[in-house]
């Protein structure tokens, strides 16, 4: 008998005897009947509101979930991976702005370029000292926030960066009546799908993520896996800064906002589990989506800001214990 | 003795730390160019307060082995709740606010203990929430305290550099240290925190101890939220990240670890000073605002390379070399 048999069966032996069959199937869940009464409630909610059913309003929706769901995507790979979040996602995003907006100058591909390698050399950095040293990831991501936070307040001087070049205004341009930066979603999402189910380092992602010791001891390499989920987040941080910076025309330290949390926020409704291990970027396409959803029947229907914020906040925590609730069980 | 008791990361981290920050404190008035006053300390001791009840509140859950990200939603929450409903009598305003944070937190504590979720991804959900509620009670706009008989009484002197608000948070920090220094509660927590399962077949009753830290939690930061509200004459509904940032930098300065099972309420007091002697040491000497971003970052920094496993194993193994050589 191996180490490896051994552990699985200590395992087994501490979590109880296992029932063969799932016992969620055919006894429906409190949580499935929720999901039953609030999903039709909310779609005729939805379809009744009055200018909803539009192709503009369409349009507005996917253009409102384009930039959050960019890093939301790359946050996925990270979350997959096990290193939970990055808290610096607002601070990098502003960096890369800024880099952006500065080099104008040079020509739109060029700064391209550089937003680009900005972006994931700062997050392969942190994505490296995650994955070769075992380091905690909030805590490394919240000094990484300070670092990137004060260097971009001292090289800036606390001056928004205005660019020479107006070369950055083609982002701001549509394409059979969508933005930009819809397309860059999109095909963002169908990179790191394939990325997570069709290449070797994707699915080594999910074992990392899944168990990290157990991914270490079977030869996988975590550390090269972890900084390359890193840095596929830099990459998609960088892009939704550099759309930051030309939807604003000009790059202040409070430019990235509440993009750590919304982009998070995505994440979670996607219903990606923050200890790692599952997860899909095609879902949090449909959770940024279903965030600018639900958004925009609220603002069609008069609510506040504060009412979308809050009911926000409701659909994440039902959505991380449904699929608590459903991944223990299937589990069990 | 002496160096077997500063041997442990919890007590090591703090003392040296608050050491440093106390020795640059006094060390100010070669940049500044002037002589230290009462007044300094006494606005170190308002930043302390402000900032004190939020990072005790994430410490204890962070003793426990979680990390509660919703003390600021609280903390907001509590400030709007005491500034809406404390105009006329200000205790019931700090009643109602510390009724509220105890009503989330309990709620949140539950769900967190009985479910078994990481508290992560619900506390994050529920600070979103918290944020939109406060949004919704203010209308988006920062709410003014009438009362300016509160305001001045959280705030005058009392003794040169202490204030009714920093004697509170003082005075949370000592019970907090009694209860955790002289009951089982000390040990149990960092038990829960250090091995939840081990805890559990020991016999410690986890989930009522997560359900009760949580609501402690939520407790303080609403109370500290209700103390700000009323110095502060409004309550902001966005208090943004950076108080819960700087709160866990508190923490994790006070020996606490993100892993759990480690930390005091002492440690934890200290930790919060350093951070806060450390704004006003910025705020004396008058350096550029970056430069306390930069000295968190290079903090934490310290503390992730003193945690991090994989360069621990390095020192050992060079450690091990050479003691192989030498012998």
């Amino acid at each position: 008998m191996t180490t490896a048999d051994r552990t699985r069966e200590a395992a087994a032996n501490a979590s109880g005897p296992q029932p063969s069959a799932s016992p969620a199937r055919g006894r429906p869940t409190p949580f499935a009947i929720a999901l039953a009464v609030l999903v039709p409630l909310f779609v005729v909610l939805a379809v009744t509101t009055d200018r909803f059913l539009s192709l503009d309003n369409a349009r507005a929706i996917l253009a409102s979930a384009a930039f959050v769901g960019i890093t939301a995507v790359g946050a996925t790979l990270v979350m997959v991976a096990g290193s939970a979040v990055s808290l610096a996602t607002s601070q990098t995003a502003t960096v890369v702005a800024m880099a952006f907006l500065a080099t104008q100058q040079l020509g739109l591909a060029t700064a391209l370029l550089i937003a680009l390698a900005c972006g994931i050399a700062l997050c392969a950095v942190q994505g490296a000292v995650i994955g070769f040293w075992g380091a905690n990831p909030i805590v490394l991501t919240i000094a990484a926030g300070f670092a990137i936070g004060g260097a971009a307040t001292w090289f800036s001087g606390g001056t928004p960066v205005y660019p020479d070049a107006r070369g950055f205004e083609t982002l701001n341009s549509t394409w059979l009546g969508l933005p930009i930066a819809v397309y860059v979603l999109l095909l963002v999402t169908v990179v790191a799908q394939w990325t997570l189910r069709r290449t070797t380092a994707g699915r080594q992602m999910y074992l990392v993520g899944e168990n990290r010791a157990a991914a270490r001891a079977a030869g996988l390499p975590v550390g090269r896996v972890t900084v390359v989920a890193w840095a596929f987040f830099g990459a998609c941080t960088a892009l939704t800064g550099v759309f930051l910076a030309s939807f604003n025309t000009s790059a202040t330290v409070t430019l990235g906002g509440t993009l750590t949390l919304d982009a998070i926020a995505a994440v979670l409704v996607g219903g990606t589990a923050i200890a790692g291990g599952r997860g899909s970027a095609l879902q949090t396409l449909g959770g940024a989506v279903v965030i600018s959803v639900l958004s925009d029947v609220l603002l069609l229907r008069g609510f506040s800001t504060g009412t979308q914020t809050l009911v926000k906040g409701v659909l994440v925590l039902a959505v991380v214990v449904a699929v608590h609730l459903r991944s223990a069980g299937s589990r069990r | 003795m002496n160096r077997r008791w500063l041997s442990r990361p919890d007590r090591l981290m703090p003392a040296s730390s608050l050491l440093i920050v106390l020795a640059a404190f006094a060390a100010s008035p070669l940049v500044s160019g002037r002589p230290l006053e009462l007044f300094d300390a006494y606005n170190a001791l308002q930043g302390f307060a402000q900032l004190g009840l939020l990072a005790l509140a994430i410490g204890i859950t962070m003793i426990a082995g979680e990390f509660d990200l919703s003390v600021v939603g609280t903390y907001a929450l509590g400030s709007m709740v005491a500034v809406s409903t404390g105009a006329t009598h200000p205790a019931l305003g700090v009643l109602a606010a510390v009724a509220a944070g105890a009503a989330v937190g309990a709620a949140q504590g539950g769900l967190i203990a009985r479910l078994r979720i990481p508290s992560m991804p619900v506390t994050l959900a529920t600070y979103i929430a918290l944020l939109g509620l406060t949004y919704v009670m203010s209308g988006g706009l920062s709410k003014t305290y009438p009362n300016s008989d509160a305001t001045l009484w959280v705030d005058q002197t009392v003794a040169g550099i202490f204030s009714p608000r920093s004697l509170l948070t003082l005075a949370a920090f000592l019970a907090a240290a009694a209860v955790l220094g002289c009951t089982r509660l000390g040990r149990e927590l960092r038990a829960i925190g250090g091995d939840r399962r081990a805890s559990r077949v020991a016999g410690v009753q986890v989930d009522r101890h997560l359900v009760a830290v949580f609501t402690t939690s939520g407790t303080l930061a609403a109370l500290g939220g209700a103390l700000l509200g009323y110095s502060y004459a409004s309550a902001n509904p966005d208090p943004g990240l950076q108080p819960l940032i700087l709160a866990a930098v508190a923490a994790l300065l006070g020996g606490v670890s993100l892993a759990g099972g480690r930390g005091t309420p002492l440690g934890l007091l200290a930790g919060t000073l350093s951070v806060a002697l450390l704004a006003q040491i910025v705020a004396t000497t008058a350096l550029p605002d970056f430069s306390t971003q930069l000295l968190y970052a290079a903090l934490l920094g310290v503390i992730v390379a003193i945690e991090s496993p994989g360069l621990r194993q390095l020192v050992d193994r060079i450690r091990a070399h050479r003691l192989e050589r030498l012998s």
